[in-house]
């Protein structure tokens, strides 16, 4: 049991030292006005946009989120489109990066 | 029995073949006013193109509808086109890009007199009721900087005029403008009158001291030309479409004159022509106004009639200009000569023509002066291999030097009190998102400052300490650096900033001269 309970903090542990080294805030700030701040804007989009803010949105939310579109169980046409171009780093650093920012 | 058996079928054919044609013309008539309410006021009322492309049957010929349609969507990067998608249904894309593929360009649809008399506006009735002294806290109505917010749209909500304290740097103020505030100008004899021109060619008058507007007039379907006389009495208004300009009452915006802009262009061809810029200046009683295609520059005396002195053969299409000299000399863009002409406004003839790199476009232009030398600085789209800045002895009239930056420049900016003349790095790559620092006294880029967005339009404060920067298209900010270390000091949110005018410019004419250059006027 106190195995068990171990190994699960490690394997957190490792999870998420995995996701900081792995996502580079740079490359995420590239990424996305590249990619998400055509329609989302980066600190905030226009008011009449159809579209939500992602500043300040909970990191892992937007990880899962944007997964859910690249594989489709969460359906978009544009977003379907677009989340299909990004690589599971092209997501780690975009999600890292609009979760930094103060909206 | 034939008779009465074909004739219910000529009735219904009758019947419908109008309907049919009527549900046509209501589609057209439809799809029309769907571009005209989205897409207009950067394409041009007459499909023309202005900001943004022309989209009409022959610039869209053979393009694909698909392709179009993901455009229109998605938008497109790096340029001010939004993604139009979840704001017009899927139906009116396919509707307006098949619309688009059949009409050709419109000539000239006219804008008449009748038509801007019609569209006067007045918000405040009686303004000595306005408050006689500015409603927050400012030292000097010099360090309020106004930025034209273009809104992502190009209309709506987020477009407005957007007016700074330059000193705390906090809004002061925000007057919506309903489509995207281009052009800001002041008033030189009154501080608290602003004027702000859209691209669908209205204009605002602002009172600065409660922010709001107080009255606006639609001028034409599209341009931003807009200049006000030094007594602060008209200003003088000119279009791209239709090709127009008109000089108006600047304190009740009422029309006086319109001015059909055609003439013989530096080919010996009659053309009907674009309005380029409009300007007023400390020397004179006069307004210059550039006809693009014409290649003329006309100067209007402010006395009756409003006569016109015609400059011809100054360049193939002309576009904006700046002021010299206590503003007896005119420093003009031609983009297709790559040349500046300037103009001496009191003899009204060219002085002669310099070197300009390469598609100028000298956005407001700069004049610093440098160890007894007045050096006039001018940017240039450099859609060719050399992205330079000219600088020119505004004296001698000869090129100084002209200085390699990274990429097309559209505007630079400087200040007496300030180290650096800013120009904005406008290539369609991350170079954007930069501005390079030019020092005064050495003539070669300092410093390059990634600001983000798409950064354009560099203004200095009035006391020449800041300097701001629009972090425009998706970029969302106006940037504020401290102008000696050029630390970032301030960010301002507003949406798709462009343009940025400090109120200052009514004092010191040209960005970079002195105030006391504005006093040797005559």
């Amino acid at each position: 049991m106190k195995r068990l309970l171990l190994s699960g903090l490690l394997t957190l542990c490792f999870a998420t030292a995995d996701n900081v080294s792995a996502a580079v805030i740079y490359a995420g700030q590239a990424r996305a006005a590249a990619v998400c701040s055509q329609c989302h804007g980066i600190k905030n989009p226009s008011a009449e946009a159809p579209f939500p803010p992602l500043a300040g949105r909970d990191e892992a939310y937007l990880q899962t989120a944007l997964k859910q579109y690249r594989d489709k169980t969460r359906k978009s046409d544009i977003m379907n489109a677009i989340a299909g171009s990004l690589s599971d780093a092209d997501i780690a650093n975009v999600a890292a990066y609009y979760a930094k920012l103060k909206p | 029995m034939k008779i009465t058996k074909s004739l219910p079928l000529s009735v219904l054919t009758a019947l419908l073949l109008p309907l049919a044609n009527f549900a046509i013309a209501d589609e057209g008539q439809k799809m029309h006013q769907l571009y005209e309410d989205n897409c207009a006021s950067c394409h041009g009322s007459d499909h023309g193109g202005y900001l943004a492309p022309a989209l009409n049957a022959d610039t869209l010929k053979g393009r694909s509808p698909t392709a179009l349609r993901t455009i229109v969507m998605a938008g497109s990067f790096d340029t001010l086109m939004p993604p139009f998608y979840g704001k017009l249904t899927d139906d009116e894309i396919r509707g307006v890009i098949k619309h688009l593929q059949n009409t050709p360009k419109l000539p000239n649809p006219p804008f008449t007199i009748d038509d801007m008399k019609a569209s006067l506006k007045v918000y405040v009735a009686d303004e000595s009721k306005l408050p006689s002294k500015p409603a927050y806290a400012i030292d000097n109505m010099d360090d309020v900087i106004g930025v034209a917010a273009r809104g992502k749209y190009g209309r709506g909500e987020g477009s407005r005029a957007i007016f700074i304290n330059s000193k705390t740097h906090q809004k002061i103020g925000e007057v919506p403008t309903g489509t995207a505030a281009h052009i800001i100008d002041y008033n030189p004899a009154n501080p608290r009158w602003a004027y702000v021109k859209t691209d669908t060619a209205e204009i605002f008058k602002v009172d600065l001291y409660s922010m709001q507007a107080v009255r606006s007039i639609k001028t034409g379907w599209n341009g931003p030309g807009m200049g006000v006389s030094r007594d602060g009495k008209y200003i003088m208004a000119g279009s791209f479409v239709p090709h127009n300009a008109v000089i108006l009452n600047a304190d009740t915006l009422e029309p006086l004159k319109t001015f059909e802009l055609e003439g013989i262009d530096p080919d010996g061809k009659q053309v009907s022509s674009d309005s380029g810029m409009i300007i007023g200046t400390p020397f004179d009683d006069i307004f210059a106004i550039a006809l693009e295609n014409a290649g003329q520059v006309w100067v209007v005396d402010l006395k009756d009639g409003f006569p016109v002195t015609r400059i011809t053969d100054v360049g193939h299409h002309l576009h904006d200009a700046f002021l010299t000299h206590g503003g007896r000399k005119l420093m003009i863009a031609s983009y297709d000569d790559s040349i500046v002409a300037a103009i001496d406004l009191k003899d009204r003839k060219i002085i002669k023509k310099l070197a300009a790199g390469c598609v100028p476009h000298v956005g407001g232009g700069s004049a610093v002066v440098v160890d007894g030398r007045t050096l006039g600085f001018g940017t240039n789209f450099g859609d060719c291999d050399k992205t330079v800045v000219s600088v020119w002895d505004l004296d001698k009239m000869e090129v100084v030097k002209q200085i390699p930056v990274s990429g097309g420049t559209e505007s630079p900016a400087a200040h007496a009190n300030a180290p650096y003349v800013a120009v904005d790095i406008i290539s369609k790559d991350r170079r954007a998102r930069t501005v390079q620092l030019i020092d005064k006294k050495t003539l070669e880029v300092a410093k390059t400052l990634d600001v983000g967005g798409h950064a354009y339009f560099p203004e200095y404060s009035a006391d020449g300490k800041f300097l701001y920067v629009s972090a425009g298209y998706s970029g969302d900010e106006v940037v504020v650096y401290d102008s000696t270390s050029l630390e970032k000091v301030a960010s301002i949110s507003m949406e798709s900033p462009a343009g940025i005018f400090s109120h200052g410019r009514v004092r010191y004419m040209t960005r970079g001269l002195s105030p006391d250059e504005i006093k040797g006027a005559n």
